[in-house]
């Protein structure tokens, strides 16, 4: 009876060894490699400290210029270019422009890195079942563990900064892109591929001039998504030593300051907004031109 | 018949309750409160395994935290000891309670060498053999010892996680010392663990670290954390409560200084000193944990993800030599026959 009453658990000290286990093989691990992989980032890092210094050193006109016409180039809508340029005063005004542009800083690195990876990474899982078999339940993962979980390897392997911050960012970030760009390739019209394939298209000649433009705007939506799950992991990555936005979020949570975290909350929100519309005005304009209105 | 019953049954209950009465010795139902940080969990676990072994009192141990466990104490009165009460955060409301006799403090000091402070790695030392004994104002001339990752041109500090008060303490300090004209950059670790991360990184890699942290901990006791002397006094409580521990708008001109002396200890009620007797506020006196030893315990606890009740006896068997002192050998003998 006490089998069916009582869950058959592994022994305590067994259990507590296979923990150790674990934790000292690790432990091993970024003993000996922890400086091999910190040298490896050393580019990255070099880089982001680089884009972070400008973006904090240009005087603020200037960057609200280059916003705004970025805004102008993407959805070449008047209201939009006012309302960025609106958000970014108000931003400054209430003193979160350092802030702010350490984590605008670090999540245009981390979108341009998600992209790099992302884009080839669904190319792949959609010409091949097999990989997108193994891919999914990866992406699954990435997805939905706890960041907290993946933040203790890292922080043991990378310590605390910039580096370690932009890789759990990305786990958490790059999975939408890799799923649409994998579901807009798969979703190209049958009929289309066979017509290319009539005229004799090869491999990378159909993927470079029909599949990948006609995925286009599934992709983009992807990017959409990503700077939108980039932004959300802000003030976890603040945890292990970005600077940007997310800590003073952190400092009002730990004070319960109600106004330090609304103000850096709502502008985490106005650059979320003002990046979602310019992809999103972005990608529905180069559907346009191809007779397809939404 | 019915008399003579009751008359029996009322004798047995009443010889009972005198017969326990001599088993206890003057000592009844004590509430201690086991606060829930592992410093305070073992204190509390060992304050019972003595008290209940030792002189027979009835423990029971309740949750607590800093400032319920102590509003509750002085409210209430109950319950009716907390181990490890640190007193900087409850300094007025202290001194009114132990003035109006409702709480007694029954040990100053229950840890030695505790507090908070600025810290280095042994790898630094080994590194550097120079700077061993150098105070805290002559290392900061030395920030190529500590090259930040971001900035290799400047030294390091690591400072307190956003939204911790010694956050507030370090960064204030940091101006105080001038130490960005020297060279340095207060690096936010984010979080304790990103604080924790830095140091177990640093150390397992043997490479230099300097920063903030604080006495008695695992970490300190598990890496051997170094503590750095400031090199100036402490500059008087006008300067760190009304400057130091404010916001940097509030605080135009901090004056460097030592960190503030943390004060830890063992308050008990009125009733403890009552029901307790005189024997045992005695044994909550002489009952100093040194710094080394609490940390080593801590240690253990850590790495073995022990409980207070588990790391209590463990503490027991293991440092005879150091509870034994706390109380007289026949209260010793039974705590040991307990065990």
């Amino acid at each position: 009876m006490e089998f069916f009453t009582k869950f058959p658990v592994m022994e305590r000290s067994a259990l507590a060894d296979l923990r150790k286990g674990i934790d000292f093989v690790f432990r091993d691990f970024s003993r000996s490699y922890g400086d091999a992989i910190e040298a490896f980032f050393d580019p990255v890092l070099f880089f982001l400290v680089r884009f972070e210094k400008i973006m904090i050193n240009t005087p603020w006109p200037i960057i609200i210029i280059i916003i705004c016409s970025l805004a102008w180039i993407g959805s070449r809508s008047w209201k939009l270019v006012l309302g960025t340029a609106i958000s970014f005063f108000l931003i400054g005004y209430f003193g979160m422009w350092k802030d702010c542009m350490a984590t605008v800083a670090i999540i245009t690195v981390c979108v341009i890195i998600c992209m790099a990876v992302g884009i080839p990474m669904g190319i792949l899982m959609a010409r091949s079942n097999r990989v997108e078999k193994t891919m999914l339940p990866i992406l699954d993962m990435m997805q939905t563990i706890p960041s907290f979980v993946y933040l203790i390897p890292i922080l043991m392997l990378l310590g605390i900064g910039k580096v370690p911050g932009l890789i759990a960012i990305c786990i958490y970030a790059v999975p939408p892109i890799i799923r649409l760009t994998n579901l807009g390739i798969r979703e190209v019209d049958k009929e289309t591929i066979e017509a290319s394939e009539a005229f004799g298209a090869t491999k990378i000649q159909k993927l470079k001039t029909v599949q990948i433009p006609l995925a286009l705007p599934t992709v983009f939506a992807g990017v959409n998504q990503t700077i939108m799950m980039a932004l959300a992991m802000v003030v976890i990555a603040s945890m292990i030593g970005v600077k940007g936005l997310g800590v003073p979020i952190l400092r009002a949570v730990m004070n319960q300051y109600l106004a330090l975290g609304l103000f850096n909350g709502l502008a985490i929100v106005a650059i979320a907004i003002i990046f979602d519309r310019i992809s999103q005005e972005y990608g529905r304009r180069i559907q346009k031109h191809r007779g397809i209105k939404k | 018949m019915k008399i003579k019953n009751i008359i029996l049954s009322a004798l047995v209950v009443l010889g009972f309750i005198s017969f326990n009465g001599v088993a206890n010795a003057g000592c009844g139902k004590l509430v201690v409160a086991e606060q829930n940080w592992a410093s305070a969990e073992l204190m509390a676990n060992v304050d019972k395994i003595i008290l209940e072994k030792g002189y027979g009192c009835e423990v029971e141990l309740v949750p607590g935290a800093t400032m319920p466990t102590f509003t509750s104490m002085n409210d209430k009165g109950t319950p009716d000891m907390n181990p490890e009460q640190w007193a900087n955060a409850v300094v007025e409301p202290l001194k009114e309670a132990v003035s109006a006799g409702r709480i007694i403090v029954a040990n100053k000091a229950p840890i030695t060498g505790l507090g908070e402070g600025w810290w280095i790695t042994p790898g630094t030392i080994k590194k550097y053999p120079q700077i061993k004994g150098m105070t805290a104002v002559e290392i900061l001339k030395h920030p190529e010892w500590f090259p930040s990752k971001e900035d290799p041109s400047k030294g390091a500090f690591v400072g307190c996680p956003a939204g911790w008060g010694c956050q507030i303490a370090n960064a204030n300090l940091f101006r105080a010392f001038e130490m960005e004209k020297k060279g340095w950059v207060l690096i936010d670790p984010g979080s304790a663990a990103g604080l924790d991360g830095t140091i177990s990184k640093a150390a397992d890699s043997g490479s230099p670290w300097f920063g903030y942290y604080w006495n008695p901990t695992s970490m300190v006791g598990k890496y051997d954390l170094q503590p750095v002397d400031f090199g100036v006094p402490y500059a008087g409580a006008e300067n760190w409560n009304n400057c130091i521990m404010l916001p940097d708008e509030q605080c135009a001109n901090p004056k460097a200084s030592a960190w503030t002396k943390s004060e830890v200890n063992s308050i008990v009620s009125a009733n403890f000193a009552k029901t307790g007797g005189k024997d045992i506020l005695s044994y909550v006196e002489k009952r100093t944990y040194p710094g080394p030893v609490m940390n080593g315990m801590l240690v253990y606890m850590a790495d073995n993800q022990a409980k207070g009740s588990d790391a209590a006896v463990e503490f027991l068997k293991k440092h005879e030599d150091i509870w034994t002192k706390w109380v007289s050998s026949s209260v010793a003998k039974k705590v040991k026959a307990g065990l």
